[in-house]
């Protein structure tokens, strides 16, 4: 870090906290590039890489066409012979026709090499529903948590999507790093002097004593609106916020779940083989199973529908009932 | 009389904009269909129509400021002259048109 005093941090969209976090490692390290999709003059589908293009030029930003697989397989042959390539994959949906050159080639390159070689690959992509029906919506996070080699990133605010975006791009990789598309719209107060965030570490976002909310993404978000509202009726909900799923910070949930003896889990995936099944699988076979709920998805794809879309997500409302029925079947001693 | 521009709801999900830039200094005249702002989302940006004729007297902001919707963005009179009470409750909302590009 410098010695020049810290900036003070600046009110910036979701968009503008990836695009400061990429360019300051393209400005430090010749070797990152940019590939995907209308990534280039367009400054990404979300505009999440505006000016870089202007900036570095297409050597560096480079526009791909419309072939995941393609895109992933260049991208991890670049990481493999020294560079450090973010690739952007519009939808997560998508990132399924990338999965072999991905998790056969990327996450493994430095065990079949017994150290050798790294991958130091950035795959962006971007989860979650808002209304563009069954293939265009999926939060798929969950599948990518059992690759041994891959770190995966979800931030549910501006300040983390330019910290793990930070740390993603000097780390030797591969890592998958999920934004989602309801994050976008909000902005927040963003140090850009922050520093890293180490993957990891989890974050407390609200503090609490009756039942421990574990979530990440977007969901964070839905789970402080329902923890709010639960604290008007006398509930205190305690939310943590996990921000990388691999590696997962068990230790920060064990710590919470100790202290209030409720488990709730919520995802926007499907619960079954969920990130949830692992939360709990993990911090119960340290300390014993508590009452515990999980919430996500409901087992249905998500619906070009918006009324059915919005039933098959979870809500707060549906966060409250969840809450208040576990309370209501483990009650305090 | 006395009205103020409010952010508009342009755009789902979005609760506060930023303004990118004013299309007139405090005292300029506007017409119906007249730019007076434009205002920056995460991914659009929204034009802000004069529709009906006034003053600008005051703004609220300024180019990179954050304000949220339903915010006072702008206060404007019918005459040039016409005195600005300082409490809001005596405004009327001014009708605008907006596009989001």
């Amino acid at each position: 870090m410098s010695n020049s005093p810290a900036p003070k941090p600046r009110k910036m969209f979701f968009r503008e906290a990836i695009a400061s976090a990429v360019r300051a490692a393209m400005l430090e390290d010749p070797t990152v590039l940019v590939m995907g999709q209308d990534v280039g003059s367009f400054g990404g589908s979300y505009r999440e890489f505006d000016g870089l293009y202007r900036e570095f030029g297409a050597d560096r930003v480079r526009d791909m066409p419309v072939a995941e697989n393609a895109t992933i397989g260049i991208g991890a042959g670049a990481a493999a012979a020294g560079f450090r390539p973010l690739v952007c994959i519009t939808y997560m949906d998508f990132l399924m026709l990338g999965f072999d050159p991905l998790i056969n080639y990327a996450a493994k390159l430095r065990y079949k090499t017994a150290g050798a070689l790294t991958a130091p690959l950035v795959v962006k992509t971007t989860a979650g529903a808002q209304g563009q029906g069954v293939a265009h919506s999926q939060c798929l996070d969950a599948w990518l948590m059992s690759v041994p080699g891959i770190v995966v990133a979800a931030p549910s605010n501006p300040q983390d999507a330019f910290s793990l975006m930070a740390q993603a791009l000097r780390h030797d990789g591969p890592v998958v790093y999920i934004d989602h598309k309801r994050l976008f719209p909000s902005p927040g107060e963003v140090s850009v002097d922050a520093g890293l965030q180490p993957f990891g570490v989890a974050a407390v976002r609200r503090r609490g004593e009756d039942v421990t909310i574990i979530s990440h993404s977007y969901m964070v978000q839905v789970a402080l609106k329902a923890a709010a509202r639960l604290a008007e009726a006398g509930i205190s909900c305690e939310v943590i916020d996990l921000r990388t799923l691999a590696p997962l910070d068990v230790d920060t949930i064990e710590a919470s779940l100790r202290r209030t003896g409720r488990l709730v889990t919520l995802e926007e995936g499907q619960t079954t083989c969920g990130v949830g099944a692992e939360v709990m699988a993990q911090v119960f076979s340290r300390m014993g199973p508590r009452p515990f709920v999980r919430i996500g998805a409901l087992p249905a794809p998500v619906s070009s529908n918006p009324v059915y879309e919005a039933l098959c997500i979870p809500d707060p409302e549906r966060i409250c009932d969840a809450v208040t029925a576990l309370l209501k079947n483990a009650p305090p001693a | 009389m006395i009205y103020h521009l409010t952010v508009p709801k342009a755009v789902p999900g979005v609760e506060e904009i930023r303004i990118l830039e004013w299309h007139g200094e405090p005292g300029a005249r506007f017409e119906p269909g007249d730019m007076i702002v434009e205002l920056e989302t995460h991914k659009a940006i929204v034009e802000v129509r004069a529709d009906q004729p006034g003053f600008l007297r005051m703004v609220m902001g300024q180019p990179g400021d954050w304000i949220s919707i339903d915010d006072t963005l702008a206060v404007f009179s019918d005459a040039a002259d016409e005195a600005v009470p300082a409490d809001a409750k005596d405004y009327s909302e001014l009708t605008v048109a907006f596009e989001v590009t």
